[in-house]
């Protein structure tokens, strides 16, 4: 496979912006198909360049002149993110409805988020993350500019972030690869800022952020496309802190930081969800869940971890597509996406869950209890979903915009597939682990297509799952349909103080500064003296000058 | 001694324009400068390029004597503040000079910066147009003869350029704010 | 080519693309043939002061322009437009002077600060603004000193300060460039923020970029001089154009909250792939090198750039035909240049 076939999934998307483009301002509207085949085409750009080698494959165009060459790498890691993204994207873009110049953002917007997937330097993902965030903030803003968005300061910050921790290792190491920095050199300081960055991109807070508050859209065609294409990139970066690191972080105690904020993330979501006032509420939560569950796993450090991280984010990118296409009304599809979503058995969420709550046990000493807090987490979630099924509608999106059968199809498709587990581990998460953890010393997760083996169990998904499904099946079609009434429900608990501080939060925002001192810290009235072209100023300005170099 | 006194020349002529507001005195103040920049630059050894500074000064000097507000106006009552700036930028451009820096230059130094100096003051306080172009064009001469602190020879650019600043200043059409 | 024309090369391509560029969207009432006399003019004043030989000619060439844009008519009158270039022109010919006399060392920490504070008077910066007035004519404004001829005067009066210098005010010089280019960007971002008037706003987002070239000046490494260079780049032909291309919309109080809007804020930012993203990564490099906490301070105060951005980004309001177009140009010509920076980097160093 020729090098140069490293730029197709990134060129592909970038021509089909071009052909909408020129269509468009010539007055045809050819953004659908054209979408589709740009992402399908990225897609299926990926699958040839990693199943037809199955080995890293590097391309390096030279230096672009900020310190960073254009060195462009797809490896097992970069084809399991390609995947996530680009496999949802390309669901939503071939289905919704959009303008041209929406169409156009959206699809560059998946151009710029592979190319952070494959860009094989610190400083090149963060301008590559960068675009991708700058485009969705873009796409938000132009489809309803009053509805929630990320703040636009967050993101550039978190990408901020990455590119001086890029360039803190090029003046260190003379190198920002990925494969490239010595070990040493993943201080600290630098995997903090990292980290941060991390988490900033992906919005992985305890509280109510962005990839909650974008569900509650009137529209959900760029939310679903701002959640594909930027929630896993942040998963992303602290995958790749472990190719950095040589299979590991550089303090143990960052490992149990990490997952102790993946389980407060997963928890968080679990408790809103338990208390949302309406159906897309409770289902604006499950991508914060999903997510908060794979920070919690991938940053333990383990193997086990790892993968089932990488099989959460798969599902969650799955279910990104099911969410976006999902008519908020009760349904058979509400109700499949309900439960694919809170991970009941036989379903991949039921199995990944399982490992992940598996490899904090694995994990020994303290990390168990953040294992337990998973579980608890977990049957917070299923509490949550059973309460769901009766909410009350939230604000419908327009029908052209929803695709009911596609959306029950994904779901079901997500449980369905619960048996193959064990296949898709080996084929899809198992080679991005390897790649990262290669000198790890905590076992690996073995198995075949049929099982999945753990250092200290053996999971036989095939056979256990498929009697399973086959048990769900019969339930439900001897269940018969039974009516169910939106209606608004009592949350499970609600957190004690959490009115205060609501109340406090609200009084810190509108604090202001006491009348008698505002003349001190107003701007205004300091800009006349400032601008006004005193030369008192001007003198005084040189004296200090003079001061301050003869001191 | 003739550096002397075309060090104090300058001085002289450069606060005559920072003195007078009518076209007469900004005139005889820039001829007066002129005239110690010029001396200063043939006392350096270049006679040529005093010559381009005396030519370049006198022609800026007959515009500006046929051209701005009537008469001398030398001194107008509300002038002491300018009488005591050019007094004290004076003392110090001579302190600098004489006091502060060493070697043969000392004379040239202080013409430089007295004649720097005070002219940029005047622009800078001054709301005339007629005063502003005339300091304007005292300092271009000063900026050039300022080369020749410099180790090396300038050349004759800098004298060409200050004499054609200085003339082409006084030949700008300067207007006033717009009405509204 | 000379090294200091060469430093200054993309920039006057730059500032005549600009120019050609506002010729093409001037609204039908401004005469094009006097903006071009104007522009051409200026620019023919930038091609003398980057093609000076010694610093003195360019004082010279700096006087000139001087008096030439004071004498355009305008609201402003003659004197007061003239007044803060020429205090620049002052202040540089006395830190000649001091950099040339023989004398103690202080002399040349003097000459210094004679050109650190010359640099903000000729360009405007805190605490030399140039006084706005802001219904005047861009082409008579301050504006002209900021985002036009400013740059290209700047950037060839430091690259021939480097040799007149002893190492020790060089690295005072360095200093107080850092010290003004992080007050600049406070100021900046906070007025422009919080300015009344939107045309004010402007101004001060132009000496908030001018914080962030100052900063890359004073770090003496290659990669600080390669970040200013870009974000004067960025000044000329980015966001000096789209001010242009704000005045209409400007003046008729409108404001839009379009695609082109925020991309336009994007630009204004420094967010990826703009000029202004690449520019910052390399100010971050050379900090690095420097001073972390410096890099520190810096990447804080990159984030005050948002909220700025995206309210000048609305002004812009909704262009169209010739305007659209040139706002199209000068936001892809800006994406470029920040994913591939290296031919305008190598055309400055030769």
């Amino acid at each position: 496979m020729p090098s140069l076939a490293v730029l197709a999934p990134i060129v592909i998307p970038l021509g089909a912006a071009a052909v909408i483009t020129a269509f468009g301002l010539a007055g045809v509207d050819v953004g659908r198909i054209t979408c589709a085949a740009g992402a399908w085409g990225s897609v299926a750009a990926l699958l040839v360049l990693w199943l037809s080698v199955r080995s890293t494959q590097e391309l390096n165009l030279g230096a672009l002149g900020f310190g960073s060459s254009l060195l462009l790498r797809i490896d097992a890691v970069g084809f399991a993110f390609g995947l996530i993204i680009t496999v949802p994207a390309a669901v939503l873009l071939s289905l919704q409805p959009r303008t041209w110049q929406e169409a156009t953002v959206a699809i560059v917007g998946v151009a710029a988020a592979v190319t952070a997937i494959e860009s094989g330097g610190v400083v090149l993902t963060a301008l590559a993350g960068g675009t991708a965030a700058t485009l969705a903030v873009v796409q938000l803003d132009t489809e309803d500019v009053k509805a929630p968005r990320p703040s636009w300061g967050v993101l550039l910050g978190s990408w901020l972030a990455l590119s001086w921790a890029g360039v803190i290792f090029e003046a260190g190491a003379g190198t920002d690869g990925f494969a490239a920095v010595p070990v040493a050199r993943l201080t600290v300081p630098v995997f903090a800022l990292i980290t941060v960055a991390a988490l900033g991109a992906s919005g992985l807070f305890p509280w109510r952020s962005w990839p909650a508050q974008l569900w509650s859209r009137p529209s959900l065609r760029a939310a679903g496309m701002s959640v594909a294409t930027l929630y896993p990139l942040g998963f992303y970066l602290l995958v790749r802190e472990y190719d950095i690191g040589d299979g590991r972080y550089p303090q143990p105690a960052l490992n149990g930081l990490l997952a102790g904020l993946g389980v407060a993330v997963a928890l968080g979501a679990a408790i809103r969800a338990q208390g949302a006032p309406n159906r897309r509420e409770f289902l604006g939560e499950v991508i914060p869940g999903f997510g908060g569950f794979a920070l919690m796993t991938i940053a333990l450090g383990t193997p086990l971890g790892l993968v089932a991280g990488l099989l959460s984010l798969a599902i969650a990118g799955a279910l990104t597509a099911c969410l976006a296409l999902l008519p908020d009304r009760a349904g058979l599809a509400s109700l499949v996406a309900i439960a694919a979503a809170v991970g009941l058995p036989p379903g991949l969420a039921f199995g990944a869950r399982v490992l992940g709550i598996e490899s904090t046990f694995e994990a020994g000493n303290s990390i168990g209890l953040i294992g337990l807090a998973g579980a608890a987490a977990w049957v917070v979630w299923i509490v949550a979903a059973a309460r769901a099924v009766g909410l009350p509608a939230g604000r419908d999106t327009a029908v052209a915009e929803t695709f009911p059968r596609i959306a029950l199809a994904i779901a079901a498709a997500t449980i369905v597939a619960g048996p193959a587990l064990a296949a898709f581990q080996t084929a899809f998460a198992n080679p991005a682990q390897g790649e990262v953890m290669t000198g790890s010393a905590a076992g690996s997760v073995a198995g075949g297509l049929v099982a999945v083996e753990t250092v200290s169990t053996v999971l036989p998904a095939l056979t256990l799952f498929i009697p399973l499904l086959a048990m769900a099946v019969i339930v439900y079609a001897f269940a018969g349909k039974a009516p169910v009434r939106g209606q608004a429900r009592p949350a499970l608990f609600t957190i004690p103080g959490r009115e205060t501080s609501a109340r406090l939060w609200a009084a810190i925002r509108a604090a202001r500064v006491p009348e008698q001192y505002r003349s001190v810290v107003d701007l205004r009235a300091i800009e006349p003296a400032a601008a006004g072209g005193h030369a008192v100023l001007w003198l005084a300005a040189l004296a200090a000058l003079v001061f301050a170099v003869t001191r | 001694m003739i550096a002397a006194v075309a060090a104090f020349l300058g001085w002289l002529g450069v606060s005559i324009i920072v003195l007078a507001d009518g076209r007469r005195g900004l005139a005889v103040g820039l001829a007066v400068a002129t005239t110690g920049l010029a001396a200063i630059a043939w006392q350096e050894g270049d006679g040529v390029a005093a010559l381009i500074v005396m030519g370049g000064g006198a022609a800026a000097a007959v515009l500006r004597y046929r051209a701005g507000p009537g008469g001398w106006v030398v001194m107008p009552p509300g002038s002491t503040p300018r009488l005591i700036l050019c007094v004290a930028g004076g003392l110090v451009a001579l302190w600098f000079a004489a006091s502060v820096t060493i070697g043969p230059d000392g004379a040239t130094r202080f013409a430089v910066l007295s004649v720097v100096g005070l002219s940029g003051a005047r622009i800078v306080s001054s709301r005339e147009p007629s005063s502003v172009v005339t300091a304007v064009a005292t300092l271009a001469l000063a900026a050039a003869v300022a080369t020749r602190l410099g180790a090396g020879s300038p050349g004759l650019v800098p004298y060409v350029a200050a004499a054609l600043i200085a003339a082409g200043a006084l030949l700008l059409p300067v207007r006033v704010a717009d009405a509204f | 080519m000379p090294s200091d024309l060469a430093t200054c090369l993309p920039l006057l391509i730059a500032a005549a693309a600009a120019l050609g560029l506002a010729v093409v969207m001037s609204p039908a009432r401004i005469s094009r043939t006097a903006l071009l006399a104007r522009g051409g003019t200026g620019l023919a004043g930038m091609v003398a002061i980057a093609g000076a030989p010694s610093l003195d000619l360019l004082v010279l060439a700096l006087l000139v322009l001087a008096v030439l844009h004071a004498s355009l008519p305008g609201k402003r009158d003659f004197s007061s437009r003239l007044q803060m270039p020429v205090v620049a022109v002052v202040l540089i010919v006395l830190a000649l002077v001091f950099a040339r006399v023989q004398g103690p060392e202080l002399l040349q920490r003097l000459a210094a600060v004679g050109i650190a504070a010359g640099l903000a008077a000729c360009v405007g910066l805190l605490p030399y603004i140039h006084v706005l007035e802001p219904e005047d004519m861009v082409a008579v404004s301050p504006t002209v000193w900021i985002g036009f001829v400013g740059p290209v005067a700047a950037t060839a009066i430091l690259v021939r300060a480097r040799g007149l210098l002893s190492l020790d005010a060089g690295t005072d010089l360095g200093a107080m460039l850092v010290g003004l280019g992080l007050v600049n960007m406070l100021w900046g971002t906070l007025a422009a923020w919080r300015a009344e008037s939107s045309t004010r706003a402007w101004h001060y987002s132009f000496m908030a970029d001018w914080g962030l070239a100052l900063c890359g000046f004073g770090l003496t490494v290659a990669d600080g001089q390669a970040a200013a260079l870009l974000i004067l780049v960025s000044i000329v032909f980015g966001r000096l154009p789209l001010y242009l291309a704000s005045r209409q919309a400007l003046r008729e109080n409108q404001s839009a909250d379009r695609p082109i809007n925020l991309m336009v804020a994007a630009v204004l930012a420094g967010s990826a792939p703009f000029a202004g993203f690449a520019a910052r990564v390399l100010l971050l490099r050379g900090a690095t090198q420097m001073s972390w906490p410096l890099a520190l301070v810096l990447a804080a105060g990159m984030l005050l750039w948002l909220p700025v951005s995206l309210r000048l980004g609305r002004t812009l309001g909704q262009p169209r035909g010739r305007q659209a177009l040139g706002v199209g140009i000068v936001i892809a010509a800006n994406a470029v240049v920040g994913l591939y920076p290296l031919p305008l980097l190598t055309l400055a160093s030769r």
